[in-house]
């Protein structure tokens, strides 16, 4: 039953990145990193409670709920008022149609399915799953901040990122040690926050947040 | 006493927070950089006579050995200089109304907490905790290179906390994949402990750990300026204010680096063969230098100029590193201390042609001999240095590292770097040397240097790497020696 | 001959119930809106008044305006013989499989298409160009998603996809089968022309589809055009419930009882099915035409996610 969950969920998460490949606004983008987030603060509880069942292991019961204060709650919240500090006018926000990147999203799940069959020891069943699922978000994330031009898309592509390699990392090596969980949320926090404030600044100088208008450094 | 390297600058920092006069700022930091510089050369003494420093009572916290401490000797060298040249050049940035008074503090917390990432990452054990001190590096300079709020120096803080973040975050990738091939050896407090990995190196699952190398490599090469992740950082140099620049050449991109050399030490004794790695790291380098030398060639700005070298010698590092000999590896550890020293020179006396031209574009600089005749000189000879004249430091570096291609037997490779470092010089001496003579267009500069604490720092600095290019010290060459055995194993 | 017995009923269960289907979305559409709404079996009324009528005919049309309906029909028709209402009916080799399912229906929709172009009529020709992109964005994501079960029952036959998956218990308690389960819930609204792909319900020029194309028909082609519709939504429906909710392995008895249990389950599964629909109508809007791709882009995601998690997993534990 819980791998069963596992499995969904870890599926779930993919499904989630390619409906933000999808979204169109600014708002929707933050929802859905919501989504993902809870997904895998529910990953993270079933681990925590199969974990603490087994061996009387609570680190993942910790990251779980850190996951909810911080993902869940904190930072969409920081999102959604840089965004409404921001003057914003709505305008067509990512260089292809989305069909088509849709369409290359595809592709990058067919690479990382490809380039992680190589590995021995992911084959079998569960761990290989979970594993590409979770490296094809990280390609999505990526190709998102390629895609998308304002900075808010770019700061949700790297949160994204990084929810594909702490789902990656949880569900592939059951965990790191807790310290370094601990360092990388700490980490990432500080990151949110300095990239959200750079939106500040950026918004003040070139009275906009695209981000196609830095571009003054050359060669 | 290891553990003051890391405990001094937080205290540091939450000292800066509540003190307010500017005077005393300037005293605490250089206090705190002179203590670290005492501890460093403290430790270092203990790595010559013991080989490692660890502290049983943490458990396997910290940990430093030849390799780390090499790395720490120059960060905190050059983080001595750059806080006696902050002191002066600070204060000529207030004076000259480009930065408010209140500003100060900020850049003094800014700049210490820098410095406690980089301490952090080359004194730990654990390879996750080294990632994210690694990663915290950025978050800390990133206000460091915007420092200056203005449209570009906003354009390049952000591309460089984007680039820099991702990559990080792809080495973190790595990182998870190196703890995967290492699930069926170690577990609980040994997962991602260097030693405990480096000691089963030959037990870790094989196709996972090339992998895992890929990412960090990529990472990891993000954050050290290794080509084609590297376009963060002629921006993030030539924007940042110059003490800052010189910490980001001379010091950020060699613990990279420095997380690089860790990996490929334990995945060049799993293979059992440098080829792998070897290979990658050959084809970045090189690529990075070919990068780095046209874009010298056709350099208008003088700061992105250094900036576009520091990525050609990082680029030497990592193919230095990838040929893999014991002659190699010397070079290589030798030629980043080179590298750290003469490039912090060089920027900080960027930042005194700054501070008296007001622009970066070298074609409206004329004369700085005459108007700086100290830093100006300084400014030339290093010039000199960093593009591989006899007598400095990097022609000895440079020298080995060529040796050691061709010891190796990789012609073409050599002929290709021999060509490349050739092709460097020349935009050096083409696009630079303008600077230094005829007459300055604007009739009001003062000749003179200012800053005088500063310039001494550039001349000493100077006479080091003069002298470290004729003959290097007893203890470096033994620390490098034992560094190299900790690297080839 | 008793292959064809066999057949005869299945199609004929479809024929029955088809109608009723129809009448139970609107009913339950009613109902939770609050209206009244029009009896259950309306469409059997509608139908049999408009059989009774003449239809007209357009001067200029050609023979395939009057053909088309037949076609239609026939290739429905024969579509409810391929899809298996109850393995218990069926036997165990029939011939055809998903493939000629699809073509089938392609062949149903390539004349009413034609058709529609035939009259000349301007709205005519906006259906069927309409109707053509919503099938080619929808048609891969069909395929996709029946291969998927297909690699995991290692046959492209109907019926033996659905023993297969009966063998697998509960199939829906696998990502693999959510997945494509997903994918076919929009492959029906967009086949079967509701909303938010079309409004079953208005003539309003600017979102028509489906009803643009049979604008021009009337008494006997209309009712076989609109009875057509129905069974094609109704083998739709079948494909998904008794291909991935499958029941018949809960009967452990044979014989004429179990047909009527078996039959009666896969009744009430429908009637669940019809809710879903009818709560999804009610609950989204029509999208405009130019979304219409992103659904359809979504939908495929769905079923290429199923199929490369059936890969990922190597196949053997779904």
């Amino acid at each position: 039953m819980f791998d069963f969950l596992l499995e969904t969920l870890s599926v779930l998460i993919l499904l989630s990145a390619f409906a933000l490949m999808a979204n169109k606004r600014i708002s929707s983008y933050i929802r859905t990193f919501r989504i993902q987030s809870i997904s895998i603060a529910l990953a993270a509880g079933i681990m925590g409670i199969q974990s603490s069942q087994a061996e009387g292991r609570f680190d993942f019961l910790i990251v779980c709920l850190l996951i909810v204060a911080l993902k869940v709650v904190y930072i969409p919240h920081l999102l959604h008022k840089t965004y409404a500090n921001v003057k914003y006018k709505v305008e067509k926000d990512f260089i292809l149609n989305i069909p088509i990147m849709i369409i290359i999203c595809c592709g990058l799940v067919l690479f990382s399915y490809f380039a992680l069959a190589s590995i021995e020891g992911l084959g079998q069943g569960l761990l290989n799953l979970q594993f590409v699922n979770s490296v094809s978000v990280i390609w999505i994330g990526l190709f998102f901040m390629i895609s998308r031009k304002k900075a808010i898309g770019q700061i949700i592509g790297f949160l994204v990122i990084e929810n594909g390699l702490y789902i990656a990392a949880m569900l592939s090596t059951n965990g790191m040690p807790l310290v370094v969980d601990l360092g990388i949320f700490l980490d990432m926090l500080t990151a949110v926050m300095i990239m959200g404030l750079m939106v500040f600044r950026i918004n003040d100088k070139f009275d906009s947040i695209d981000i196609d208008k830095l571009n003054h450094l050359k060669g | 006493m290891g553990l003051l390297l890391q405990i001094i600058p937080v205290i540091t920092v939450a000292l800066l927070f509540v003190i307010k006069k500017n005077r005393i700022m300037h005293i605490i930091s250089l206090s705190t950089s002179s203590l670290l510089l005492i501890i460093a050369a403290y430790l270092t003494g203990q790595v010559i006579l013991y080989g490692t420093v660890e502290y049983s009572s943490l458990g396997r916290f910290f940990y430093i050995d030849a390799l780390s401490i090499i790395i720490l000797d120059i960060v905190l060298l050059i983080a001595f200089m750059v806080s006696i040249y902050s002191v002066g050049y600070m204060e000529e940035e207030i004076r000259l109304g480009k930065l408010a008074k209140r500003r100060l503090r900020i850049y003094y917390i800014l700049m210490h907490s820098f410095l406690f990432t980089m301490i952090l990452a080359l004194t730990v054990r654990n390879m996750g905790l080294m990632w994210i001190a690694i990663e915290a590096t950025t978050l800390a300079s990133a206000f460091l290179v915007g420092f200056y709020s203005d449209k570009n120096a906003l354009e390049a803080a952000w591309k460089y906390v984007i680039i820099c973040s991702v990559g990080i975050a792809i080495a973190l990738l790595g990182i998870t994949l190196l703890n995967f091939s290492s699930l069926n050896i170690l577990e609980g407090r040994l997962l991602l402990d260097w030693t405990a990995l480096y000691e089963h190196a030959e037990f870790l699952q094989n196709s996972s750990l090339r992998l895992a190398f890929i990412f960090i490599l990529v990472g990891f090469g993000t954050k050290a300026g290794l080509a084609p992740m590297h376009t963060w950082l002629p921006d993030a140099h030539s924007q940042a204010p110059s003490p800052i620049s010189a910490l980001l050449s001379g010091v950020l991109l060699n613990s990279a680096m420095y997380g690089i050399i860790r990996t490929v030490a334990i995945v060049n004794r799993n293979e059992g063969s440098s080829v792998y790695t070897g290979r990658l790291l050959i084809a970045l380098g090189i690529l990075s230098i070919a990068t780095a030398a046209i874009f010298i060639l056709t350099q208008k700005d003088y700061k992105r100029l250094l900036a576009y070298s520091s990525i050609e010698h990082m680029g030497i590092i990592a193919v230095a590193i990838g040929i893999f000999s014991p002659l190699s590896v010397f070079g290589a550890l030798l030629h980043m201390i080179n590298h750290s020293l003469t490039k912090s020179m060089l920027f900080l006396s960027t930042g005194n042609i700054l501070q008296k031209y007001k622009t970066k574009e070298i074609a409206k600089i004329k004369g700085v001999l005459k108007s700086l005749p100290v830093s100006g000189t300084v400014f030339l000879l290093g010039l000199f240095a960093i593009a591989g004249t006899p007598p400095f430091s990097i022609f000895a570096s440079e020298l080995s590292i060529m040796i050691s291609i061709f010891q190796e037997k990789f012609f073409g490779l050599g002929v290709i770097f021999i060509l490349l470092i050739a092709i460097v010089f020349a935009g050096i001496a083409l696009n630079l040397f303008k600077m230094f003579y005829g007459e300055a267009q604007d009739k009001n500069l003062q000749p003179g240097d200012g800053n005088m604490p500063g310039t001494v720092c550039l001349v000493v600095l100077l006479l080091v790497i003069a002298i470290t290019g004729i003959f290097i010290p007893e203890g470096v060459k033994e620390l490098i020696i034992r560094a190299q055995n900790i690297i080839i194993g | 001959m008793n292959n064809l017995i066999y057949i005869f009923l299945q199609a004929l269960t479809i024929l029955m119930l088809a109608p009723l289907v129809n009448g139970l979305i609107r009913k339950m559409k009613a109902f939770i809106q609050k209206r009244q709404g029009a009896s259950i079996f309306q469409m059997y009324y509608d139908l049999y008044k408009l059989v009774r009528k003449g239809s007209v005919v357009s001067e200029v049309s050609s023979w395939i305006f009057k053909a088309t309906p037949y076609i239609f029909f026939a290739s429905a028709l024969v579509a409810a013989m391929l899809v298996p209402v109850s393995t218990i009916i069926l036997p165990k080799h029939i011939p055809g499989d998903f493939i000629v399912l699809v073509s089938v229906l392609g062949l149903g929709r390539f004349f009413m298409m034609l058709a529609a172009l035939d009259t000349a009529s301007t709205f005519g020709g906006m259906g069927s160009s309409r109707e053509a992109m919503v099938s080619t964005l929808i048609e891969p994501t069909i395929l996709v998603s029946l291969f998927t079960i297909g690699l995991i029952s290692q046959s492209t036959s109907l019926s033996q996809i659905m023993l297969t998956v009966q063998g697998a218990g509960f199939p829906l308690a696998h990502p693999v089968y959510i997945m494509v389960f997903l994918a076919l819930l929009i492959v029906i609204i967009a086949e079967s022309a509701r909303i938010p792909i079309d409004d079953p319900s208005t003539h309003l020029e600017l979102t028509m589809i489906h009803e643009a194309m049979i604008l021009e028909y009337s008494g006997r082609h209309l009712a076989l055009m609109e009875y057509g519709a129905a069974i094609k939504q109704l083998v739709f429906m079948t494909l998904l419930v008794n291909v991935l909710v499958p029941h018949d392995q809960i009967i452990a008895f044979t014989g004429f009882l179990a047909l009527f249990l078996s039959l009666l389950i896969y009744f009430f599964k429908i009637l669940i099915l019809t809710g879903i629909i009818a709560l999804i109508e009610i609950n989204t809007v029509k999208f405009r035409l130019f979304s219409i791709p992103n659904m359809a882009a979504f939908a495929f995601i769905l079923s290429f996610l199923g199929i490369l998690q059936y890969f990922i997993l190597g196949g053997s534990n779904v």
